[in-house]
């Protein structure tokens, strides 16, 4: 019977363990901030809780980081068990594990009336007008990170001479946005042509194996721009080997530790960093703002619920910034790198 | 109807037999790569005059040759395990790893390690290795060699993934790339490199009792086991030459780019196998060599630099790929030698 009775006393007490480990800044009566994400072990998704961090000092405010580690279902408890535990009183940033997860996200916290913002990830057809707590839903602009990438290689050579282009996996909407963003400026500038466009499929070997051919057929080109970083430098190791590295410049988009270092080499001319600093920082302001009612949801513009956003562009200029990681943000602008509305 | 494709292939037979009877044919008959090279030629004709004369320009050629390095070096790989008659699809896995390794054993941006020359023995090593687990699995384990070596590519490739993280290892040892970016009297080293391990395999081949060994495990395992061929012994072997070979590839990949990463070893397969076909390397085995995979890979190459030098539309290129793969797989191989076309 004594032993019985310790081992529920035990049991009992075990059940309070959970809450000497949590995060005690979660038991202030301040709101929460909190971001849903899906790992720290990724450069890109671990600065998701530095934005946070950085977005959370400034407002003083305590930041819970929920990690789901490729799991849908984890990431939709986790959400609820804090919701749970902060009675409501918080705010969320969320970058869905699957886009198809969003929905039982937003029923979830509309019912809790917890106001949240999404990012990159949501089926076109569930739209955000639809939920009175998910305040938006934001993704990077391909077409303006194309744009601005070309804008810069045409810069380069002066706006006058021959480009090539790689392109990524046909079939993927990003590679076609970003694509998009080329040939819009190409239109610009009458002087700079296109002279021929390969699909190098985001990879490296491939993007050297075209390139080199690409240099055979036109030896005369100026820039050589591709739809990612990673083509970028397989190109731009392709001129290395043909000496020409430098003289040509390359562009990509991503914003990679090599494309900074060939950006400051002078061997490259610009890439968009999806800067997910940025990301969690501004999701969590738009969220707040919503919740401290300095944004009415309802009234805010459709174009503004959910949206395309220009991503973070980077040349020679403030590449020396991007790689200390000392941008500075502005949480205020809500909307400031709104580009095009997403239908 | 039936009638009729009997008369065709019997038509194409009785001209076949007049034409090995000339001295052109005699001569056809004595090169063991004849068909390979009539495949070449008629290749590098219709893209020289789709593009002008650029396509023989020697500037291309060199291109060419720089291409098909690395691609010729997993070939010469591949190839020796199928024609014993297996297959060896941890190419992809076993460039992974090695790539990965030398990525981070090479002076690099992400440790402090730097083992400069030591990397060669490493990856000659470290990819032996791999290709004796093969060799085990398929002999010791008893299991289909297509299989096995499809569970170790992705078993490789995943702990590849997980040692880099995903992620790109930049190197800062520039002495690997400076050679095998540079030529030698105009040809570019890494092709040089090629052909010596081409040349290299084809003495293994031809002159040395494991190359009997292996055409005669290809041409009937069982019959060979009777005539006393120790075929675990060599199955064993020559995976594990096979994966040595692979691991001077992964070297160079990343010697090439400069920059290490699991995934660079993606997209190495298929034209690898391609070049086997394309090369006249029976997929049932026992028939073709290293010759045949030095010309399928040249072709190969040739094939994606012409496409791109006579600009086809991007959406178009696999679908012509595909097409003008199997006119010269229809074209090359050798139909008397294969009994049966599985």
């Amino acid at each position: 019977m004594m032993k019985k009775g310790l081992i529920v006393a035990v049991l009992i007490s075990l059940l309070f363990v959970p809450q000497l480990f949590a995060q005690a800044s979660a038991e202030k009566a301040d709101t929460t901030l909190s971001i849903g994400i899906r790992t720290l072990t990724n450069p890109y998704q671990a600065n998701y809780k530095v934005g946070a961090d950085m977005y959370g000092k400034i407002k003083d405010l305590p930041v819970v980081t929920l990690t789901c580690e490729g799991s849908s279902e984890k990431q939709l408890n986790d959400v609820r068990a804090l919701v749970a535990r902060t009675n409501g009183n918080v705010v969320f940033m969320i970058d869905p594990n699957e886009s198809p997860n969003v929905i039982p996200l937003a029923r979830e916290l509309e019912a809790a009336k917890v106001y949240w913002v999404s990012w990159w990830n949501k089926p076109d057809d569930i739209k955000v007008w639809d939920y009175k707590y998910w305040v938006s839903h934001i993704s990077f602009d391909g077409i303006s990170a194309g744009e601005y990438t070309a804008e810069k290689l045409f810069e380069s050579f002066g706006y006058n001479g021959k480009i090539v282009a790689l392109q990524g996996l046909l079939s993927n909407s990003i590679a076609q946005d970003r694509f998009e963003g080329l040939q819009n400026v190409l239109k610009k500038y009458p002087n700079v042509e296109l002279v021929a466009y390969e699909a190098a499929d985001w990879d490296r070997t491939m993007a050297y194996e075209k390139t080199r051919n690409l240099l055979v057929a036109h030896p005369d080109i100026k820039g050589i721009w591709a739809a990612n970083d990673n083509m970028a430098l397989g190109a731009l190791e392709a001129l290395r080997a043909v000496g020409k590295a430098g003289q040509i410049l390359v562009t990509g988009t991503d914003g990679t530790d090599e494309i900074y270092e060939a950006i400051k080499k002078g061997e490259a001319a610009a890439t968009v960093y999806n800067d997910s600093v940025y990301q969690s920082g501004i999701g969590l302001a738009i969220a707040l703002a919503a919740k401290e009612g300095k944004i009415k949801v309802e009234n805010l513009p459709r174009e503004h619920r959910q949206y395309f956003a220009e991503a973070t562009n980077v040349d020679i200029n403030n590449v020396d910034e991007i790689i200390a990681g000392s941008a500075t943000y502005d949480f205020e602008d809500l909307f400031g790198a709104f580009t095009r509305p997403m239908d | 109807m039936d009638r009729k494709r009997v008369d065709v292939l019997s038509l194409v037979e009785t001209y076949r037999a007049r034409f090995s009877k000339t001295s052109a044919g005699k001569l056809y008959g004595k090169i063991p790569i004849s068909g390979q090279i009539v495949a070449l030629v008629i290749v590098s004709l219709i893209f020289s005059f789709g593009t002008k004369g650029q396509f023989l320009k020697i500037s291309n050629i060199v291109t060419i040759m720089g291409l098909a390095g690395i691609p010729m070096i997993l070939c010469l790989g591949v190839h020796q395990v199928i024609i014993m008659g297996a297959m060896d699809l941890s190419l992809e896995g076993i460039v992974a790893i090695t790539a990965v390794f030398s990525g981070l054993l090479l002076k690099n941006s992400v440790n402090t390690n730097d083992v400069g020359l030591w990397i060669i023995p490493f990856v000659i090593v470290l990819g032996g290795i791999a290709g004796m687990i093969n060799g085990l699995l398929n002999t010791k384990l008893r299991m289909p060699s297509f299989i096995a070596t499809l569970g170790m590519s992705w078993t490789l490739f995943g702990t590849a993934i997980m040692i880099s993280r995903g992620s790109s290892i930049p190197i800062r040892d520039l002495r690997f790339q400076k050679v095998i970016i540079a030529n030698i009297f105009g040809i570019p080293v890494v092709f040089v490199l090629a052909i010596a391990i081409g040349i290299i395999t084809y003495f293994l081949q031809k002159r040395t009792k494991l190359g009997k060994h292996m055409y005669a495990i290809g041409g009937n395992e069982v019959l060979a086991k009777q005539a006393g061929v120790n075929v675990n012994r060599i199955k064993i072997l020559v995976f594990t030459i096979t994966g040595v070979i692979y691991g001077i590839a992964g070297l160079l990949l990343v010697a090439r780019l400069n920059s290490s990463a699991a995934r660079y070893g993606n997209n190495l397969l298929f034209p690898a196998m391609t070049a086997v076909a394309v090369g006249g390397v029976s997929l049932s085995g026992g028939v073709g060599g290293a010759l045949n995979a030095m010309m399928g890979t040249i072709i190969v190459v040739a094939l994606n630099n012409g496409l791109v030098l006579m600009q086809v539309n991007p959406y178009m290129q696999s679908a012509v790929n595909g097409v003008v793969l199997i006119c010269a797989v229809a074209l090359t191989i050798d139909r008397k030698k294969i009994g049966l076309i599985k």
